[in-house]
């Protein structure tokens, strides 16, 4: 299971600066096109929108598996190591909820419909369906990752309840 | 019905930050039990993933990874430590020296990068351990740092105030980047007051006293790094670029100077990028969910049903006012600043322009108001940041924290109810 984590980490930190590099690129392209050949490019507006969806939510993804999202942090400090286990165990299982939920079920159902309808974009020709399927896509790596935590906070809480019982005996 | 779905939105969202459930997955769950008191399931499901995807693509919006991006480069690129040098030719030698260098030098890092947080990793990078070295407490530098350096947030160019030009459907960035510099320039002169009259008091060292020739070197040293002003706000004022294009220019800008300056070489650009990502990935899954949530709220007719309520039970303007500023304030302390605009603008800016409070203005208002949010606990990314490159307790920075928010909830007033502050720039050039 680590295994598969550090693997996954490290394919989306190499996808996620591959996209900031050509977003970059891209925007700078599209600068230089209308100024300097007076030819102002047509796609790149449309593809710096595509690359930002996919960067933000394949990078929101990553956070999620180092827990760097930002959130209050009250009352951690007042808890024992297995309460705050069983709680951090309670918060990915409603971080799942949203995933499952609207990332992979609604997620999937909005690339299906708009594969169905043929949706396209304006300038690039893609299928939308293609562009949203990053929705799915990070709401699987989040489920991953997920998971990962939950196996990881059980067998903490065995340790700590084994530790209880050699400290009785 | 629409004051029945708030009160489950405000009740979910509080329980779930309340158990340290991310915001950004507050915020989208929050919206998700919302929506289902009214719509059904996989409807629902389907419509929050669009408003998500949809909300994220906007060629607007890329302005803010440019900006973090060009942020990061001139932080690692030298050019944080150019300004810096600069603001010790201007005010060093003044009593309380490094304490007015310190607001100086974020005030000059905020007009040319558009993030506080890099303002604060940036200059207290710098000037943390130099103020250490001449006997300030760590604590009273790690304030003076966090405070000002939330004045790059209105002085332009500035991400959050793209992001309230997104939320209330429109207003120029132009004309609001001009309406920022002068009350980010009226809040720099009142925490440089006060903290150069504490240090003054503290009795704490000035900066050494420079020759002319080594002055006019760093003046001119500068500005290269200075010159990103006129590109960048000069470019989006003249309407030569977008904010989007403007901020990749910056980033161009940056890099070309940061390796004239030996300071970064090729191999650490992916680092530089991962670093950015990451940043961007943060703040973009909670303008993703945020923008699903203000949705909902819109779909429920509940920015009506809150504007008419604090119209009707409020008469007068001054009073409105005030109560927006304090729930703002309120909301600042627990929500980032960026989705609490895009949550925030389309209940509060209804309101505001039935009072006659021109759009321009409101949004210096709401930004400034949540920008104090940003300096304290319990959500507060400047205060982390601050206080992490200062390596102190955040529990120890509160008192010295303590009249620097009295200066900005003073500046706050002013801004409030002195509209020309905003606007005399604006109107200048012709807003």
């Amino acid at each position: 299971m680590s295994l598969l984590i550090k693997k996954l980490d490290q394919a989306l930190e190499i996808i996620v600066i591959l996209i900031m590099g050509a977003l970059v690129i891209d925007v700078l392209w599209q600068v230089f096109s209308r100024f300097i050949l007076s030819n102002p490019s047509s796609f790149t507006d449309e593809l710096a929108r595509f690359l930002l969806i996919w960067v933000s939510l394949l990078g929101g993804a990553y956070m999620l598996g180092k827990r760097l999202h930002l959130s209050i942090d009250l009352i951690s400090h007042k808890l024992t190591v297995k309460q705050s286990l069983v709680i951090d165990s309670i918060v990915q299982i409603i971080i799942l909820l949203f995933v499952i939920s609207v990332l992979i079920i609604g997620g999937s159902r909005l690339v299906f419909i708009t594969l169905y309808l043929e949706q396209t974009s304006a300038a690039l020709n893609v299928p939308l369906g293609y562009v949203y399927s990053v929705l799915p896509l990070s709401g699987i790596i989040m489920l991953i990752y997920n998971f990962h935590f939950l196996l990881q906070n059980f067998a903490g809480l065995r340790t700590s309840s084994l530790l209880e019982k050699t400290n009785k005996d | 019905m629409g004051f029945e779905s708030i009160f489950v939105l405000i009740l979910v969202f509080a329980v779930l930050l309340a158990i340290r459930v991310p915001i950004a997955f507050s915020i989208g769950l929050a919206t998700l039990v919302t929506i289902l008191i009214s719509v059904d399931v996989l409807p629902a499901l389907t419509t929050i993933a669009q408003r998500m995807a949809t909300g994220l693509d906007s060629f607007t919006l890329l302005a803010i990874p440019f900006f973090i991006l060009a942020g990061q480069l001139m932080n690692q690129g030298g050019i944080a430590k150019k300004l810096i040098d600069f603001a010790k030719v201007l005010v060093g030698t003044l009593p309380g020296g490094l304490a007015y260098v310190n607001v100086i030098s974020a005030m000059l890092f905020g007009a040319i990068s558009g993030s506080a947080v890099a303002a604060a990793s940036a200059i207290g990078g710098i000037m943390d351990p130099q103020m250490k070295k001449e006997g300030y407490e760590p604590e009273f530098g790690a304030a003076v740092n966090i405070t000002s350096s939330t004045t790059g947030l209105l002085i332009p160019p500035s991400n959050v105030l793209i992001v309230y030009s997104l939320a209330s459907g429109g207003v120029s960035i132009a004309a609001l980047f001009l309406a920022g510099y002068l009350p980010g320039i009226l809040v720099g002169l009142g925490l440089m007051l006060t903290s150069g009259y504490i240090a003054f008091r503290k009795k704490y060292k000035v900066a050494e006293r420079v020759t002319l020739k080594t002055a006019l070197f760093r003046f001119l040293d500068a500005i290269p790094s200075l010159f990103l002003i006129f590109i960048v706000i000069g470019g989006i004022i003249a309407g030569v670029f977008t904010a989007t294009e403007a901020a990749a220019v910056a980033v161009l800008y940056a890099l070309i100077l940061s390796f004239f300056y030996k300071e970064i070489n090729f191999s650490k650009i992916p680092t530089i990028l991962f670093d950015s990502a990451k940043t961007t990935a943060i703040v973009m899954l909670l303008i993703a969910t945020s923008v699903a949530m203000s949705w909902v709220l819109s779909f429920e007719n509940i920015p009506q049903a809150i504007s008419e309520g604090l119209l009707n039970m409020v008469e007068s303007g001054v009073a409105i006012l005030l109560i927006m500023n304090l729930i703002l304030l309120i909301v600042g302390a627990f929500i980032d600043i960026t989705p609490a605009i895009l949550i925030f603008t389309p209940i509060f800016l209804p309101v505001a322009v039935q009072l006659g409070i021109d759009p321009i203005h409101f949004g210096i208002i709401i930004v400034f108001n949540l920008t104090v949010g940003l300096c304290t606990p319990p959500v507060g990314t400047v205060l982390f940041v601050g206080c992490s490159v200062a390596d102190v307790p955040i529990t120890k920075v509160i008192k010295p924290l303590i009249p620097m928010f009295v200066v900005m909830i003073v500046s706050l007033l002013l801004i409030t109810f002195v509209p020309e502050i905003s606007l005399f720039l604006p109107r200048l050039f012709g807003y």
